[in-house]
């Protein structure tokens, strides 16, 4: 089976449930405005919006909504990936792919594309109407390029999900750990609280997941500093092409161990 | 009297050690609402100058956290367990049994209180480490055993209302996680009616949690409420107990329809 035969696939798939279930999507499209007032609330209950322009050069609702899109775009996109192997096993399905000759990298590497889709339409309910709000018509093009490089921190996200979810799915209780390591990515993504304000530790941390660059760099499109957003680009980039061997050999580890000791479906 | 504590003790018996000797998950489930509420509540670091009183900051987001984990546990631990019962075809056998609900809540009820006690432990140590040890006074200790016994009914009423829509419709996770996010904000759970516009404090009012919350808040950290004390004990009380026993008439209305009509099959998410 080529890639694209396995993507047609998994597109008809998420896409059918998508459009079977609308209030799953309603909510999809509601979750960056309930982050973005949750996050506003506890800020303005402790401080002052004053002093979060002060400090960050944004409006903080500008900043929140960004923030709420990319954590939404980043985590679906990542959760399909995560919680895949898992589902199956629940289904029962885990078996039927692990003997059917299909390459996995392949078939993993195509799981986040229908998710990743679904984010553009996320980004004009959520972004746009918010930069145009505060920018007039500048903000349609500020919202397409944030849309963009989102995306992109998506895709390059894809080698380092497949190593973190072979590597979790290797022990019990592996859904547990995942609602630990899911928060733990969020946070060292800097998405609401930026890498400059970590400590060195979790700043080290922040930097080998690759998205977390790009995180950065959306965030200083955001405020307008242009200076070190290529090299951010060049450092994702390059952590991505570094996990996709280390996931690969992740992966199939995860698979023999499957093969070897049996997969239990209950 | 006795059968019901035999069959409640059987429960308790049997989610303590599913919960807390089996399994980890107990651990796990700390571990991953400490880091959710850390995401959330690191960036008021951005908000806040150097002026700020921290050991008020601190205090007013675990007085926040508390009313918002008791939300969760109306919603995850009791509303979210008929999802369970339904899942695994359970609930068919409690309703043949004769039973009734009554004995299976009581035996996860301390399971429940017990989650909530170190759940806040944890935020404490957390907040202590991110922020300032948050102050743990009550200045009205009537007021505040009235107005958390007042929040507790509210959160009854609310638990019977969203499991009887989960018995009738099958509507699930997602529905739960919007409710139990949007609820303690809307309603004025996790902060202060007076920090919230306007237009979201009627909305508030409309709704029984903010009496309680608000009441609980004053009788903790000296808030003055956005109405006069007196109207918010007693509209608040009213308000509450009608909530209740619609709660109550709600969940036996669609058990009853359940039963005519069969349970519908309920989706992973």
């Amino acid at each position: 089976m080529s890639f694209i035969d396995i993507l047609r696939a998994e597109y008809r798939l998420v896409y059918n449930d998508v459009f079977r279930r609308k209030s799953v999507l309603l909510t999809t499209i509601m979750y960056p405005y309930i982050f973005t007032a949750f996050t506003l609330f506890i800020g303005y209950s402790a401080g002052s919006p004053s002093v979060f322009t002060q400090k960050m050069g944004i409006e903080p609702a500008l900043y929140m909504i960004t923030a709420s899109y990319m954590l939404m775009s980043i985590l679906t996109s990542l959760d399909d990936l995560l919680w895949k192997p898992l589902f199956d096993t629940y289904t029962g399905t885990i078996i039927y792919i692990l003997a059917s000759p299909v390459n996995r990298f392949k078939l993993y590497a195509a799981i986040p594309f229908p998710r990743l889709t679904l984010l553009v339409l996320l980004g004009f309910t959520s972004l746009l109407p918010v930069y145009i709000y505060y920018f007039g018509l500048g903000g349609l093009l500020l919202s397409l390029l944030i849309m963009g490089v989102v995306a992109l921190g998506c895709l390059i996200m894809i080698p380092f999900a497949i190593f973190v979810a072979s590597s979790v799915h290797r022990v019990g209780e592996s859904w547990r750990i995942l609602n630990v390591v899911r928060p733990l990515i969020m946070i060292f993504l800097g998405v609401y609280y930026p890498r400059i304000y970590m400590p060195l530790g979790a700043y080290i941390i922040s930097s080998l997941i690759p998205s977390s660059h790009i995180v950065e760099a959306a965030q200083r499109l955001l405020i307008g500093i242009q200076s070190g957003v290529y090299v951010l680009f060049a450092i994702a980039f390059t952590l991505a092409i570094i996990y996709i061997p280390i996931s690969q050999f992740t992966l199939s580890s995860w698979e023999r161990k499957k093969v070897k000791e049996g997969v239990r479906t209950s | 009297m006795l059968g019901l504590l035999r069959r409640a003790y059987a429960v308790f018996k049997a989610y303590f050690v599913s919960e807390f000797i089996r399994s980890r998950g107990f651990i796990y489930g700390l571990m991953s609402m400490a880091l959710w509420i850390t995401m959330f509540s690191a960036p008021v670091i951005m908000f806040t100058g150097s002026d700020v009183n921290v050991n008020e900051v601190a205090t007013r987001i675990f007085i926040g956290i508390m009313l918002f984990l008791f939300f969760s546990t109306a919603s995850w631990d009791w509303a979210a367990e008929i999802r369970w019962m339904i899942n695994e075809g359970r609930i068919e056998y409690y309703i043949a049994s004769g039973s009734g609900f009554l004995p299976h809540y009581l035996g996860i009820l301390p399971i429940s209180i017990l989650w909530l006690i170190i759940a806040l432990i944890v935020n404490y140590i957390l907040l202590s480490i991110l922020w300032s040890p948050p102050t743990i006074r009550v200045l009205n200790l009537v007021l505040f055993i009235y107005g958390f016994a007042l929040f507790l009914m509210c959160l009854m009423g609310y638990a019977l209302i969203l499991g009887g829509t989960m018995i009738s419709t099958s509507a699930v996770g997602f529905i739960v996680e919007i409710i139990n996010f949007v609820l303690p904000v809307a309603t004025g759970g996790l902060f202060p009616l007076k920090l919230m516009p306007e237009p979201l404090q009627v909305f508030a009012l409309l709704t029984p949690f903010s009496y309680t919350a608000e009441l609980i808040r004053y009788s903790m950290l000296g808030i003055e409420p956005v109405v006069e004390l007196n109207y918010l004990i007693i509209t608040g009380s009213i308000y509450t107990m009608v909530f209740l026993l619609i709660g109550i008439g709600y969940f036996k209305y669609q058990l009853r329809k359940v039963l005519r009509e069969g349970f519908k099959s309920i989706s992973m998410w």
